[in-house]
C-alpha cells in the first residue's frame, strides 16, 4: 500500500528558503539533502538541526497538542536526522533528537528526548515470550497480528509438534515483514514528554504522554481505536495494540497487550500476553497467558504462570509455580470464568474448571475441569473442599454473563481475538454432563457411613455428590431445553416451516461432544482437530489462512451447538428430538419453565442474601441498631428497588407468557 | 412426629454447622444466629435429606429461615 507520506514528489529546497531558515537558526550538514513538499512554508521551521536526508510536507496551519490548544505546525527546537515528515506535523522541543522515523501527518511531537530507530529494528515483532514456563518450552513468538487463538495453540498445544512447527514458522514470517530501517509514527499521532522511545513503531492517533521509556516495541492504534500510553511507563520488548491504554507507571517487558486492554496503577508484567478487554492494575504478572477479560485490580496480586480467562483475581491472589527443585517449571489453569478470592493461594501445577471459585490457601494439586461452576475452598491443611455445581446459581455468574458482552472495549474494523461469551454452552453443559456421571458412579459405591471422598485430588462431602448431581441436572435440562424451544420457534413463526425442519442440524455443522476453549472461542474438538491438521499438513500455510479457518468456525458456532444439543439430547431426556412432534412441545415448555423459573428463583434467591440483615453488619456507624437499616438502605439501596433484582423478577413473572403464547401458537399448529 | 424430627434437624444442623446442640431452639435462624453460610446452607439442605431421605426442593428450602421452620418443613415432607 502507498504511504502517502514518503511516497509523493519532493523537491530541493530553494536557495531564499535555506537564508530563510538559516536566519531563524536552523543547521543541515547538507543542505541539498533536506527536500520540502507542496506547501512547505520555511516560517513554520526555527533552531532546528537536519542531518542526513530530511524530507518535510506542508507545514502551515495547526495542529491538535496536548488538550485544547491547537497549535502551530511545524519543526521547533529539534534535531532531525533522516525522517519523512508529514503535512500539518508538528516537532517541538526534542531535547536530543528524532532520527529514522517516517512521521505521519497531522502528528504532533513536543518535548521529547530521544526518538530514534536503530538498524535492525522488528519493533518488538519476533520477541520470544515464555509464557506459562517461565524456563521456557511454550515460547509464544511475537507480531503485530497475534491473536487469543493463534497464541493458545502455540504456547498449549506442544503436543502437536507438526503443527507447533509450522505455527512458529508463520509467526517468525510475520515478525521479520516488520523489520524495518526506519519507524513509522502514524498519522495524528501525539507524543509529548516521553524520554526515551527506541525502536518503536507508533500508530495513527496513538497517545504517548510522559511514558518514561519504551523500547523495541509496537503501539497499533487508529483513529476508531486510539492506544494510549501514559505517565511513567516503561516497557521493552512489547506489542501493545489498538484501543488499549497502559498508563500509571506500568512495566511491561516481553508482554503483549490485546485490543481494548487496560493496564496501570503500577502494574507490572513479564513474559506474559494479555487478550481482548483485560484490565491489570498495581498487582504482577510473571509468564501468563491472560485470556480475553482476565481482571486483577489489586496490590499483592501476582500471577504466575497460569492460564486465564473471563477471570477476576481478588486481592492478594498469589500462586507457585516453583517448589525449589528444578526450578519454576509448573503451571495452571483456571478455565473460562473463575474467580480466586482474596488471599486465594493455589500451588501450581492445579487445573480449575470453568466458572469455579477458588478460595482459601491449596497446597495440594488437583483437577475439577469436569466439575464446572464449583466453589473449591481450602481446609486447614491445604487440602482442597469441593461444593460441586454451587456457583451455577449465584447472582455472580449471571452477572458476569450479563456484563461480558456488554463491556467489550474493542473498535475498529478488526477485532483480533474471536469471543464466545456464552456461560452455558456444550463446553460447560458437557463437563457438567461428564461430572455428573462421574459424581453418580462415586456416590452409588460410597457406603453412607463415610463422609468424604475424593474426586479428581478435591474433597467432597459425600452427600454433596447428590447435591451437584442436582444442580447439573438443572443447568442442563435449562439449557437444553431453551435451545430446544428457541429452535422450535422458528418453526412457529414461519407458518410453512416444519417442526422437523427447524430442528434438523445444518449440513455442514459438526458434531463432537467434547468441545474445547480456544483462546475464548469455544468450538468442536474436531473443528479443532481438523485446522490442526490442516495446519499440519501444509493445506492452511499462513496466517491469512489460519484466520479465515478460525473466522468460519466461529461463524460455525450456533449450528455446531445446535447439532450438540441434539445429538446430546438423547443422553439426557432418554429420548429422540427426531421423534418430537408439535405435540411434544407444550409439554417441553412447561418443563423449560419450571426449570428456568426454578433458576432464576434461586439466583434472585443468592442476590437477596445481599441486603440481609447479616450484611447490613457495621452500617449505622455511631447509631443505633435502627439507624443501621437506614443507613444501608441510602447507600446501597433496598432488594426492592436494586436494578438486577428487578430484572430478574420481571423475566420471572414474563416466562409464563411466553411459554403460554408458544402454547396457543403450537395448538394452533398440531 | 415432629418431637423426633426436632431432634434430629437439631443433630443434623449441630453437626453440619459444628455448633453445641443445647444453643439450637425453635426460634434460631440459620444465618443470623447460627452463623450458617450460603455453602452452609446448600450443605443443611444435602444433610437433611440424608437424614430423612426425602428430596427437597432447593428454591422452597432457601425459603426456610428457623429451624422450627424447618421442622415443620420436613414433617410435611414425610407427609
Amino acid at each position: 500500500m502507498p504511504n502517502p507520506v514518503t511516497d509523493r514528489p519532493y523537491r530541493p529546497l530553494a536557495a531564499a528558503e535555506i537564508q530563510t531558515l538559516t536566519a531563524q537558526g536552523c543547521t543541515a550538514a547538507d543542505w541539498s539533502r533536506v527536500q520540502v513538499a507542496d506547501g512547505f512554508d520555511p516560517a513554520a521551521v526555527r533552531n532546528a538541526q537536519f542531518l542526513g536526508d530530511v524530507r518535510i510536507g506542508a507545514n502551515g496551519g495547526m495542529v491538535a497538542g496536548d488538550g485544547p490548544i491547537q497549535k502551530p505546525c511545524g519543526i521547533y527546537q529539534a534535531l532531525v536526522s533522516n525522517c519523512t515528515i508529514g503535512d500539518r506535523a508538528r516537532i517541538a522541543n526534542v531535547g536530543q533528537h528524532i532520527a529514522n522515523y517516517d512521521i505521519g501527518d497531522g502528528a504532533c511531537i513536543e518535548n521529547a528526548g530521544r526518538i530514534e530507530t536503530r538498524p535492525g529494528a522488528t519493533f518488538g515483532n519476533g520477541v520470544e515470550v515464555e509464557v506459562l514456563n517461565e524456563a521456557g518450552g511454550r515460547e509464544v513468538v511475537l507480531f503485530d497480528r497475534l491473536d487469543s487463538q493463534f497464541a493458545h495453540l502455540v504456547c498449549l498445544h506442544r503436543y502437536r509438534g507438526e503443527l507447533v512447527d509450522k505455527l512458529i514458522a508463520v509467526a517468525k514470517a510475520e515478525a521479520a515483514r516488520a523489520a524495518a530501517e526506519r519507524g513509522r509514527i502514524g498519522a495524528g499521532a501525539r507524543i509529548a514528554n516521553a524520554a526515551s522511545i527506541v525502536d518503536v513503531n507508533i500508530g495513527d492517533y496513538a497517545v504517548i504522554d510522559g511514558a518514561a521509556a519504551l523500547a523495541r516495541g509496537t503501539i497499533l492504534s487508529s483513529r476508531q481505536a486510539p492506544a494510549q500510553i501514559g505517565s511513567g511507563v516503561e516497557a521493552a520488548d512489547f506489542i501493545i495494540a489498538e484501543g488499549s491504554k497502559v498508563t500509571g507507571g506500568a512495566i511491561l517487558a516481553k508482554s503483549f497487550v490485546g485490543q481494548g486492554c487496560q493496564i496501570g496503577k503500577q502494574f507490572s508484567s513479564e513474559g506474559s500476553l494479555f487478550f481482548a478487554n483485560c484490565e491489570a492494575f498495581h498487582g504482577e504478572a510473571c509468564s501468563i497467558f491472560a485470556g480475553p477479560y482476565t481482571v486483577t485490580h489489586h496490590k499483592s496480586t501476582l500471577l504466575i504462570a497460569g492460564l486465564f480467562s473471563f477471570y477476576n483475581a481478588g486481592s492478594g491472589t498469589n500462586q507457585s509455580n516453583h517448589l525449589y527443585k528444578l526450578g519454576p517449571v509448573h503451571e495452571g489453569k483456571l478455565e473460562r470464568g473463575c474467580k480466586t478470592g482474596s488471599s486465594s493461594y493455589m500451588m501450581w501445577p492445579c487445573r480449575v474448571g470453568p466458572f469455579s471459585v477458588v478460595l482459601g490457601k491449596h497446597t495440594r494439586t488437583f483437577d475439577t475441569a469436569d466439575f464446572p461452576f464449583s466453589y473449591l475452598e481450602a481446609l486447614p491443611n491445604g487440602r482442597c473442599m469441593m461444593t460441586p455445581g454451587f456457583n451455577f446459581t449465584t447472582v455472580g455468574t449471571v452477572r458476569d454473563g450479563a456484563k461480558w458482552p456488554t463491556r467489550d472495549r474493542r473498535r475498529g474494523e478488526v477485532l483480533r481475538d474471536r469471543l464466545t461469551f456464552d456461560v452455558f454452552s456444550p463446553l460447560t453443559v458437557g463437563r457438567m454432563i461428564t461430572g455428573s456421571a462421574r459424581m453418580k458412579e462415586l456416590f452409588e459405591k460410597t457406603d453412607r457411613a463415610v463422609d468424604t471422598v475424593g474426586l479428581g485430588g478435591v474433597d467432597v462431602k459425600r452427600i454433596l455428590l447428590r447435591t451437584g448431581m442436582k444442580f447439573y441436572r438443572s443447568a442442563i435440562e435449562m439449557y437444553m431445553l431453551d435451545k430446544v424451544l428457541a429452535r422450535a420457534e422458528r418453526a412457529l413463526e414461519q407458518p410453512s416451516a416444519s417442526l422437523a425442519a427447524a430442528l434438523a442440524p445444518a449440513a455442514d455443522a459438526v458434531y463432537d461432544f467434547d468441545w474445547i476453549d480456544v483462546g475464548g472461542q469455544m468450538m468442536p474438538r474436531r473443528r479443532l482437530d481438523d485446522l490442526c491438521a490442516a495446519i499440519a499438513g501444509g493445506t492452511v500455510s499462513d496466517l491469512d489462512g489460519i484466520n479465515a479457518e478460525l473466522d468460519a468456525i466461529l461463524r460455525s458456532y450456533a449450528e455446531d451447538e445446535w447439532i450438540w444439543v441434539r445429538e446430546t439430547y438423547p443422553r439426557v431426556f432418554e429420548r429422540s428430538l427426531g421423534e418430537l412432534g408439535m405435540e411434544d412441545m407444550p409439554g417441553i415448555a412447561d418443563e423449560w419453565l419450571k426449570a428456568r423459573k426454578k433458576f432464576l428463583a434461586l439466583v434472585l434467591n443468592d442476590a437477596q442474601k445481599e441486603f440481609d440483615n447479616v450484611i447490613q453488619t457495621g452500617f449505622g456507624q455511631d447509631g443505633t441498631a435502627a439507624d443501621a437499616g437506614v443507613d444501608f438502605a441510602r447507600v446501597r439501596g433496598d432488594f426492592e428497588s436494586n436494578r438486577f433484582a428487578k430484572e430478574l423478577k420481571a423475566e420471572i413473572a414474563s416466562l409464563a407468557d411466553r411459554v403460554e403464547k408458544w402454547k396457543r401458537a403450537a395448538s394452533a399448529r398440531s | 412426629m415432629s418431637h423426633d424430627v426436632r431432634d434430629r434437624v437439631i443433630k443434623v444442623v449441630a453437626e453440619t454447622l459444628k455448633i453445641e446442640p443445647a444453643r439450637i431452639d425453635d426460634d434460631s435462624r440459620f444465618v443470623e444466629d447460627l452463623g450458617a453460610e450460603s455453602m452452609q446452607s446448600v450443605e443443611l439442605i444435602a444433610a437433611f435429606e440424608e437424614e430423612f431421605d426425602i428430596e427437597m426442593d432447593e428454591e422452597e428450602a432457601l425459603d426456610v429461615k428457623t429451624i422450627g421452620k424447618a421442622v415443620d418443613f420436613i414433617v410435611a415432607h414425610l407427609g
